[in-house]
């Protein structure tokens, strides 16, 4: 609050003040004052006039400066109608009074909609473990099929070579297959939902582990097989470092990177996962011999809704794999990053930290 | 080995029998779930090898089936479940639970976790052979490599899981998608083409101690010995 804006506020009564003082003045002289007992007067009145401007002032000056004090303090800045502090003044009290009615309403929408928001979250999750019973129906019903259909095919061939018969058994095999993939896609889909749900609260659902990176990417290689088989891919996996992080969403993690990889391969894919140990951390290299990255697209790849020139010529993207794997590798103190050169593939790095407290202890006991 | 499945989904306790009775288990899996104590006299009375729990059962937890049946026997209890939360999983290993498996669950993964769990708490020595024969020619998986009579020839860790599984079904035909499906269940990673070259790799070294045509082909059904 400056001087001038206060005096500028105080225009009509500084002005009333001045007509007065004239009317006085002509007063005070036609009743037959002297010149000097006027001047005198009016000098005491200005002085006054300014001791009282100049008292409300730094008042007015100190409660403002206190409120914004407060407001700069208090995270939840729409609580500051409670925090006010106390003013003799009736304008104060009244604004306050009016402050605090739009708050609370304000706060109780707040309220609503978090509620709202919590529920469609537990919603979400329930429906997520509900759709994963059918989801492994069908992948057990599919894996049994195909074993007896694969038995049917050889048996029939053996005893007749009928062609006929085997050809209905041998299709219904791939069509067992197919089912399996598609159902494979949809647990993915399934889980990203889940882990979309939860990339706002990881620190509720975590648990940090000595975690094998061998293991972990020898679990996504078996839940992805089909896939991979189908689609004529090689891994050649030598990670065996272990790293201290939360299992499940490392799987989730690699797994979104991993689809990517059979989503942008080309020619005889080929995959290469590798461990290295640095100094204060241990680096994931996911590399694959895919289609690679546009440059101009490189710095976006992590931007949610982001699908570049990749995903639209294969216009089955979401861009929300890798936006998720940036968010949850935040959220766990991951590095994550990419490399890619156009047409001869893309390398995807992953920093786990090594705490040094963990490394002390270990040479500690060692 | 006896496994008794407590799963209230139809579909999936049925494909599941299917399933381990392939893998040469017994499996009693009833229907219905009255209460925890029906169902802990129902385990009892079939005192089963292993047990394969759901969580989320109609009206009924399964961990109070697990404390229940703890109560009165020591038999292993792997929990099958679509929850996943980090508070159920150390929930379950706290309540006795040997093992914790979230659906939906790859076949092959299932099946092998059972078999750590068993050998785990029977001391079951593994059934595996590793010595196979056939026409004169043998596989020693122990020593990696193939011999016919006095000759013998070393095979590379490829090379071996792929005769591995000829000599598992002899006389019939395998095809290449079970091939690769296995050699990737074992950790080998690769594609067709590949599996091409290591099966010309290896019917040379056959042909280096003197056997020819041991590995027959036939397109669109794939390889027998």
């Amino acid at each position: 609050m400056k001087l001038t804006d206060f005096l500028r506020d105080k225009e009509m009564l500084l002005l009333l003040h001045l007509v007065c003082m004239c009317l006085a003045a002509a007063f005070l002289r036609l009743t037959g004052y002297s010149r000097t007992n006027t001047i005198l007067f009016l000098t005491l009145w200005l002085l006054l006039l300014a001791a009282w401007l100049l008292v409300t002032f730094v008042r007015r000056r100190k409660f403002f400066r206190e409120a914004q004090r407060i407001l700069d303090k208090v995270d939840q800045r729409y609580l500051l109608s409670e925090l006010l502090p106390d003013s003799i003044r009736l304008e104060d009290r009244l604004y306050r009074e009016m402050l605090h009615r739009s708050n609370k309403s304000c706060i109780e929408r707040i309220r609503q909609i978090e509620e709202k928001q919590r529920d469609y979250k537990e919603y979400i999750e329930s429906w997520v473990h509900e759709i994963k019973a059918p989801i492994t129906g069908i992948a057990l019903l599919c894996n049994n099929r195909r074993g007896i259909a694969a038995q049917s095919t050889i048996s029939q061939n053996v005893e007749s070579s009928g062609q006929t018969a085997s050809e209905t058994a041998s299709v219904s095999k791939t069509d067992y297959l197919t089912i399996s993939l598609e159902n494979q896609k949809i647990e993915n889909y399934v889980d990203m939902v889940l882990y979309y749900a939860r990339s706002e609260e990881v620190y509720k659902d975590y648990l940090i582990r000595e975690t094998s990176l061998e293991d972990v990417i020898y679990e996504i290689l078996d839940k992805n097989h089909l896939l991979l088989i189908q689609n004529h891919v090689q891994a050649d996996v030598n990670c065996q470092s272990t790293v201290y992080t939360d299992r499940k969403w490392v799987a989730f993690i690699l797994n979104q990177i991993l689809q990517n990889s059979v989503k942008y391969r080309s020619e005889n894919p080929l995959l290469r996962i590798r461990a290295k140990r640095k100094d204060n951390s241990v680096l994931c290299i996911f590399e694959d011999n895919g289609i690679g990255i546009r440059e101009e697209d490189l710095s976006r790849i992590f931007d949610k809704g982001f699908t570049g020139s990749n995903g639209r010529d294969n216009g089955r993207s979401t861009g929300m794999g890798l936006y998720l794997c940036k968010k949850l590798c935040d959220r766990l103190g991951i590095g994550l990053f990419a490399e890619s050169e156009y047409g001869v593939g893309t390398k995807l790095y992953l920093e786990f930290p090594v705490s040094s407290y963990i490394k002390d202890v270990r040479e500690a006991r060692v | 080995m006896h496994i008794f499945i407590i799963e209230d989904e139809q579909l999936i306790r049925q494909e599941l029998k299917i399933l381990l009775e392939n893998a040469l288990y017994q499996v009693t899996a009833p229907p219905a779930f009255a209460s925890v104590t029906h169902v802990t006299q129902q385990v009892l009375d079939t005192a089963p090898d292993l047990v394969l729990l759901d969580i989320n059962l109609p009206d009924i937890s399964g961990f109070d089936i697990c404390t229940q049946i703890r109560r009165h026997m020591d038999v292993p209890i792997i929990f099958l479940t679509s929850r996943m939360s980090p508070m159920d999983e150390l929930n379950g290993l706290l309540k006795g639970g040997d093992d914790y498996i979230t659906k939906p669950y790859q076949p092959p993964l299932l099946l092998a976790r059972i078999a750590a769990v068993l050998k785990r708490t029977q001391g079951m020595a593994s059934r595996e052979i590793t010595l196979f024969t056939r026409n004169d020619v043998s596989l020693d998986i122990a020593k990696c490599c193939l011999s016919r009579k006095e000759q013998n020839v070393d095979l590379t860790k490829n090379e071996m899981k792929i005769l591995h599984l000829l000599f598992q079904h002899p006389g019939t035909f395998v095809s290449r998608m079970d091939l690769i499906e296995y050699l990737w269940e074992n950790r080998i990673f690769i594609d067709d083409n590949t599996l091409s070259v290591h099966v010309a790799k290896l019917r040379e070294k056959l042909k280096s101690i003197g056997v020819e045509d041991f590995i027959e082909t036939k397109r669109g059904m794939g390889y027998r010995i």
